[in-house]
């Protein structure tokens, strides 16, 4: 490999401050274009408030909350999803999905059943169709209480 | 201050060496000096790739029920994780570009001629590897496109005449594209495939630092008939250049993040039909469409097997090229590999073009 | 004397437990000893050996104990056939007609036998054939009406749940297409107009989606000709009472439809715009006065006030169509870039339902009723217009950061490019 001559010239004092005023412009630069890839960086690495992915759990409210014989509408993902309290305590949860056409159902506390308005369709409070045109019974979640006891929230995930 | 750091570790850790090569590497001056960028760019973009990929494996989840939610959790609710997944994904496909411009520039002026046949052996490897991380890493975010591309690709392997099932059984870890398919590409993309590109590319480079840069021949013929050699010093002259380019390329990338962004895609449901025009990514279309192209029986044998044959032949020449170019080892010009060169370039560019248009 | 006396009340026990016995019928020899078989399955000609070995092989009254003479009489034990067929011990040879709906009355209309063998089935299913069409015109003499054999066979009779039984509910069909469908055998038949009894009800049935609800998705409790024509009662359902039919299903609609001015109106309720054999699935386009409507059958011109009734109901239910579409679309695209759009997919499922009501609401054929349920969807779209502006806010913002990087790229990249220059000229 042929040997370099000539490496720098000798300092040219007309260059010099235009040197240093473009050396400060470059570490501006190179410190704010490193900034700029930091910032997100870290800001990535910082876990989000919640960890879990919201398609496969959700919080569905304070189990204080929920009195017995009502149900009442959660956001699960990006669908609605129906927490219920039998009379005798017992904590479900549903998709409130109605699996005929797709209508979102409601809980009613005289029949204690769980109803859709688009066409009557009614199901049970184990999920299972009791008349009208819903062909399937309404998917079931596992419902879990998680916290200090007395401000426990239900925890809802897919089966 | 950086000097005396540099001083201290000088004193325990004989420097002088390295502080020579720095001062003494140059990088030749001529005509075609703008294809010495390629190399670094590609170098560049892996680095990019290495990182926001240890980013984004901190959230993704690798099993077929919890992929395509990790991928969607990462982009909507991790802070600028919409940036790093389509950093990442973009800049994939930004280094295959560069890979293989840095690969026909190489072919082209014929660096790989004596003494740096090694070089060249290394980078036809890392080409390869490279077109493994691109088509393991399409399948992680298990969504429909990527799962039917998988499907079809893997199909193809199976096509191989002589342990092709058992290669497609490895592939896929199992008859069909599952989970399994999924854990096994995990591990390719983000341990075996790093592993072995650390290896090559640290051979590739100590082989590129050791033997300099190469030179186009009529240079070389030149510099051989007494000719000096005008060069610039690598330090700072060239870095400053190379830091430039990769420069440019981050705000390229930051700008396709940010305007054109990767989709979600709908997620693998493996008992539906496969779309109609399923085609892999840009990088492998050329190949699918031939294959699509080839007639399903040539002269008894299945035109799939032959194909699958034919782009190996081809690999395999392209591996051996250093040692059957006798002309460019002697110095001379060699047209007939410039030709197959140019007919490669070619082959791929239109089949690209065509399969990208055609239905 | 000690011995006598419990002989004799062990004679008296025996004799009050034969006299107490009550007189039942009650299955005869077993069949296995049936001389009627043993005979019948020996003769060449197939019309009389293959009732015998069908019902050998498999059919629920044998099953339950009872043979040949429990139907035709006659005498099982005798093998000589004079014997066996004699008129004296009961002999009927083949019931038909009137004989044969008195025969198999003898015990499903008997309530206290039937408890015996299966106290949860009706017992009244000769009373309600009567009353039908086929019981009427056989009353009249005409035999080539459908008697109990004609849809449960006779010798290989199963169960109605068995899937094999020509009255399992996917065979029904084509049990009663059996002669609905013949030409030839309806021929002899006329409306009340004086036209020819139509024979495409089962091909029109086919078509329809009920028939496939009830084939290939599997729902056994989808409409058959029993459901609506009613099953032993059978007749087509009269007029006015066509909504009441459909209404055993489909509720809410025939509820609708029954406060609305079309019910006075209608002669054929429901069948008027959806069919009564080829019942399809109803899409917006029947709605209306455009090209596909049904509505212009009768309503025509900007001054009928039917059609603009028509006009309203189906321009709302569109423009909640369109801003359904246009949300929808929205939201897609957000949720690509990487926005998250959970809470705004959610509304706009709750905007669908509200389309799925109006159609339901339609029903009442009042645009009043209608408007009301598509405000209250057009404000939920509205919503999520709203929420997914700030969707794009967020996606404006982020421009706005990667403008700014870029800047700072770009001062970089214009100050290494002067610094190379600058380079450059010391080295030389």
């Amino acid at each position: 490999m042929t040997r370099i001559t000539d490496v720098r010239g000798p300092l040219d004092p007309a260059d010099f401050n235009r040197r240093t005023f473009l050396d400060a412009v470059l570490a501006v630069g190179f410190v704010s274009t490193a900034a700029a890839i930091a910032y997100p960086v870290l800001r990535f690495l910082a876990p989000p408030a919640n960890a879990e992915t919201e398609t496969a759990t959700a919080v569905a409210g304070k189990a204080g909350a929920l009195k017995p014989n009502s149900g009442v509408i959660f956001r699960f993902g990006s669908k609605p999803g129906i927490v219920v309290r039998t009379a005798d305590g017992d904590v479900r949860a549903f998709s409130a999905v109605c699996t005929h056409l797709d209508c979102t159902v409601q809980f009613k506390a005289d029949t204690s059943e769980l109803w859709c308005a688009c066409h009557n369709g009614t199901y049970d409070l184990g999920g299972n169709v009791v008349s009208g045109p819903p062909p399937r019974a309404l998917e079931k979640f596992v419902v879990n209480l998680r916290g200090e006891p007395g401000d426990e929230d239900i925890v809802v995930s897919r089966a | 201050m950086v000097q005396r750091v540099v001083d201290w570790v000088d004193e325990r850790v004989d420097l002088s060496g390295l502080r020579h090569f720095i001062a003494e590497k140059g990088v030749p001056v001529h005509t075609q000096k703008i294809w010495y960028y390629l190399g670094g760019m590609t170098m560049f973009l892996l680095a990019v790739q290495i990182f926001t990929g240890i980013l984004l494996l901190l959230y993704y989840r690798p099993s077929a029920t919890e992929a395509y939610e990790s991928v969607q959790f990462i982009v909507t609710r991790v802070p600028f994780g919409w940036l790093i997944r389509n950093i990442h994904s973009w800049s994939a496909n930004l280094l295959m570009a560069a890979a293989f411009a840095h690969f026909f520039s190489v072919f082209l002026l014929k660096s790989y001629r004596k003494p740096r046949e090694l070089t060249w052996l290394t980078g036809i490897l890392l080409l390869f590897l490279m077109l493994g991380f691109g088509f393991s890493g399409y399948l992680l975010p298990w969504n429909e496109v990527s799962f039917f591309a998988t499907k079809v690709g893997t199909g193809i392997a199976g096509a191989v005449p002589i342990g092709g099932k058992f290669f497609l059984r490895l592939l896929r870890g199992g008859d069909d594209v599952t989970g399994a398919t999924l854990s096994r590409f995990y591990g390719l993309h983000v341990a075996v495939l790093p592993a072995l590109t650390t290896v090559l590319v640290a051979v590739h480079l100590l082989l590129v630092q050791r033997q300099g840069m190469s030179v186009p021949l009529s240079v070389e013929r030149r510099v051989k008939a007494g000719e000096p050699l005008r060069q610039m010093p690598f330090f700072p002259h060239y870095v400053l250049r190379d830091v430039l380019t990769w420069y440019v390329a981050i705000a390229i990338v930051a700008a396709l993040a940010a305007f054109y962004p990767w989709e979600l895609g709908k997620k693998a449901d493996s008992f539906a039909a496969v779309p109609p025009g399923i085609r892999p990514e840009w990088y492998f279309l050329a190949m699918f469409h031939t294959l699509k192209l080839v007639p399903s029986h040539v002269l008894g044998f299945e035109g799939e097997h032959l194909g699958v044959v034919g782009f190996g032949i081809a690999a395999l020449f392209l591996v051996f090229v250093p040692f059957l170019d006798r002309r460019s080892n002697r110095g001379e010009n060699s047209p007939v590999f410039t030709v197959l060169a140019l007919l490669g370039l070619t082959y791929l560019v239109t089949f690209t073009i065509i399969g990208h248009y055609a239905r | 004397m000690s011995t006598a006396l419990p002989l004799r009340v062990l004679f008296l026990v025996a004799a009050l437990a034969v006299i107490a016995t009550p007189r039942t019928v009650r299955a005869q020899t077993p069949p296995a000893a049936n001389a009627c078989r043993t005979c019948h399955a020996s003769l060449t000609d197939a019309r009389l050996a293959t009732p015998a070995n069908v019902f050998a092989q498999q059919d629920i009254h044998r099953e339950s104990g009872f043979g040949c003479v429990d139907c035709h009489g006659g005498d099982a034990t005798a093998a000589d056939k004079a014997r066996a067929h004699e008129a004296a011990r009961g002999f009927k040879g083949v019931p038909a007609g009137q004989v044969q709906i008195a025969t198999c009355a003898r015990c499903h209309s008997d309530a206290e036998l039937m408890r015996r063998f299966s106290p949860r089935q009706r017992v009244d299913q000769s009373a309600e054939y009567v009353t039908s069409v086929h019981g009427k015109r056989l009353a009249t003499g005409d035999t080539q009406v459908a008697t109990c054999a004609s849809c449960h066979g006779a010798h290989g009779i199963r169960l109605v749940k068995d899937a094999k039984s020509p009255v399992f509910p996917t065979n029904v069909a084509a049990t009663c297409g059996a002669c609905h469908a013949s030409q030839t055998h309806m021929a002899r038949y006329k409306l009340t107009n004086g036209s020819p009894l139509p024979t495409n009800q089962l091909a029109e049935y086919q078509r329809s989606v009920h028939y496939a609800a009830l084939t290939t998705g599997n729902d056994l409790s989808a409409p058959t000709c029993n459901d609506c024509h009613g099953n032993h009662g059978a007749a087509p359902p009269g007029i006015g009472s066509v909504a009441n039919v459909c209404g055993t299903c489909h509720a809410v609609f025939s509820q609708k439809f029954a406060t609305s001015v079309h019910q006075q109106i209608f002669d054929k309720g429901c069948v008027e715009c959806h069919s009564n054999h080829a019942v399809m699935k109803p899409s917006d386009e029947m709605l209306g006065t455009d090209a596909h409507a049904i509505c212009t059958t009768c309503h025509n011109g900007k001054d009928d006030k039917g059609a603009v009734a028509a006009d309203a109901m189906r321009g709302g239910i569109e423009r909640l169509k369109t801003a359904l579409d246009r949300s929808g679309a929205l939201v897609a695209r957000l949720r690509n870039a990487g926005i998250e759009t959970g809470a705004e997919e959610l509304a706009l499922g709750e905007a669908r339902v509200h389309l799925t009501l109006a159609r339901t609401e339609m029903h009442t054929f009042d645009p009043g009723h209608v408007e009301p349920v598509i405000a209250e969807g057009l404000k939920t779209v509205a919503n999520v217009e709203s929420a997914g502006a700030r969707g794009v806010a967020e996606l404006q913002y982020r421009r706005r950061g990667l403008a700014l990087s870029l800047g700072a790229i770009l001062l970089v990249v214009v100050a290494l490019a002067m610094k190379i220059r600058q380079l450059d000229r010391t080295l030389r």
